[in-house]
């Protein structure tokens, strides 16, 4: 029973830095219907551009924030310089996963270019070992759960107590209509994309906090537990997405902890299909068959 | 109702659409059409099935592609302008299908509609627009979805409403109704608009109704207008009728007026 809470706890905490990053994949999924394979080698550029950060002396926390703004800028630049573009010219959504799917790659080895193959440590940033509930956490993993409550709250608040986040669900459900209202649905996509990528570059930093070492591999390997949480939750769902998130993170944990830990992704996945079988619109996914960003 | 007349003293119409041709592709669904909605007038459209009627609409709103042709509203041209722009100008459109944002509740529908003015100004006209369907009041915090058709059609025309607009755009704003809702939406509730001051520029396939709350009325034929006249010319003379409605719905239609 020990061992089962103690799993728990390390599953919220990586359940924590998945849904970060499911969050933010669903938010710019939502709104643009671009499904976007270069999120994991963003998620890769941001732990590096922390490393790089770090060695200037900055504080973690700061390395965290700076990074998810730097990545939010590089996801409206990748959308407007590449996506947006193709998509003007009638490139089919096939065609532009294969896009992103190129793009992370040429992402992942300019990375490789400038840093290197080799691994990269941030030192040790845990800080304190921390006990309640019967979970043993580090101080640094209570943080990034902290700040991923915070940041989910923030959009909750972003999506149903503002006209701005209104108008993101708008352009989510009818684009069409949206622009009708007067909304201007490419700067709507631009927040989305902004906001996307800076959750997207703090799940990058806070998993490199989390992780003893990593390489160029980092995102990819993460991208697919993402896309699996995003899919759990009912894609597009921002809430699905959180759930998700912990769902993946403590079944991996446990599967982890009670069989063994070259496991954890293949039964979280496995859970997943099953999840799929049974409820294919996903935890939350939405009755009608549009895809829509509910809050 | 701000209105502007050109050199001739004639009224510049409301919107105006010159020798349009406009489709998709290099193909063209509408084929030279000529056009105008007068302030404060209802303008119908109709037409059989494939004749262009949403193409047109489309096109005027800058969705559909223009290849030549102009869309000048209040004499200013507006051509292939984005819609955004057109909603700043006050062009409401209230499209055919999916005419409502499904996964907001009514309340933020409403409150989409009147995106482009203050939060003071956005809820003076929420109370105004509920006061004109007092109906919505208590279904504000639901989904949209869960809505009935005609609770739809009414959320639609709300949202619309809220943007103020000087000139409104329906698409078959009855199509989805039944005859008695259809009537109440036509007459009830768009026609006591233009009597407000809006221009109304209606697309309807059920042409008898759409025709009894009509100002004028365009008959449009693979892309093209065949007929241009008075609405209350097309309903009282059984040629036109006949042109309009074909046989069968000419009949019927003889039948209501001479009853009326």
């Amino acid at each position: 029973m020990h061992l089962l809470i103690e799993a728990i706890g390390f599953g919220v905490a990586s359940g924590a830095v998945l849904a970060l990053g499911a969050v933010g994949f669903t938010l710019q999924f939502g709104i643009s219907n671009v499904l976007n394979i270069t999120y994991g080698s963003l998620m890769t550029l941001a732990a590096f551009l922390g490393a790089f950060l770090l060695g200037l002396g900055l504080n973690v926390w700061l390395v965290m924030a700076l990074g998810g703004l730097l990545i939010g800028v590089a996801s409206v630049a990748l959308n407007r310089g590449l996506l947006s573009p193709l998509i003007r010219r009638g490139l089919q959504p096939f065609g532009l996963i294969i896009v992103t799917v190129s793009a992370g790659i040429v992402v992942q080895y300019m990375i490789v270019a400038v840093a290197g193959p080799s691994t990269v440590a941030y030192g040790n940033l845990s800080g304190a070992t921390l006990h309640f509930l019967g979970w043993t956490l580090t101080t640094a993993q209570v943080v990034i759960l902290v700040v991923a409550l915070v940041l989910m709250v923030g959009l909750h608040i972003l999506l149903t107590r503002t006209q701005l986040g209104r108008a993101m669900r708008a352009t989510s459900s009818n684009r069409t209509l949206a622009r009708s209202c007067g909304i201007a649905t490419t700067r709507i996509g631009d927040i989305a994309w902004f906001l996307s990528g800076t959750f997207c570059g703090m799940a990058g930093i806070a998993l490199a906090i989390t992780v003893e070492s990593f390489d160029f591999t980092l995102g990819s390997v993460v991208l697919i537990p993402i896309i699996a949480a995003a899919v759990l939750g009912g894609v597009g769902q921002p809430y699905g997405a959180m759930v998700g998130g912990l769902v993946v993170g403590i079944v991996s944990q446990v599967s982890a902890a009670y069989w063994s830990p070259s496991y954890e992704n293949v039964v979280a996945l496995a859970m997943l299909i099953v999840m799929l079988l049974v409820r294919p619109r996903g935890l939350f996914g939405a009755n009608s068959s549009s895809r829509k960003l509910l809050a | 109702m701000p209105t502007s007349s050109d050199s001739g003293g004639r009224e510049t119409p409301a919107l105006a659409v010159q020798n349009l041709v406009a489709g998709y592709g290099d193909f063209a669904v509408v084929d030279g059409v000529s056009l105008e909605v007068p302030v404060g007038k209802v303008v119908a459209v109709a037409g059989p099935n494939g004749a262009g009627k949403s193409t047109l609409l489309k096109a005027m709103l800058g969705i559909a592609r223009v290849m030549s042709g102009k869309v000048l509203l209040d004499g200013q041209d507006v051509t292939s302008a984005p819609l955004e722009k057109l909603a700043r100008l006050g062009v409401g459109y209230v499209p055919q299908l999916d005419d409502v944002f499904d996964s907001l509740k009514v309340l933020e529908n409403l409150e989409m509609g009147g995106y482009l003015c203050n939060r003071v100004e956005r809820q003076r006209r929420i109370e105004r627009v509920l006061q004109v369907f007092p109906q919505l009041q208590a279904k504000l915090h639901r989904y949209a979805e869960t809505l009935s058709g005609g609770e739809r059609k009414m959320t639609a025309i709300a949202r619309v409403l809220m943007l103020d607009p000087k000139i409104l755009v329906l698409d078959e704003p009855t199509a989805s109704l039944t005859p008695e809702l259809s009537r109440v939406v036509l007459e009830e509730q768009v026609r006591p608009l233009s009597a407000m001051g809006t221009s109304v520029l209606l697309v309807e396939q059920k042409a008898v109704a759409a025709l009894a709350i009509a100002d004028w009325a365009y008959l449009l034929v693979r892309g093209r207008v065949e007929v241009s006249a008075p609405a209350a010319e097309v309903l009282s003379d059984p040629n036109m009728r006949e042109i309009f409605l074909g046989r069968a719905a000419a009949e019927v239609a003889a039948r209501s007026v001479d009853a009326e």
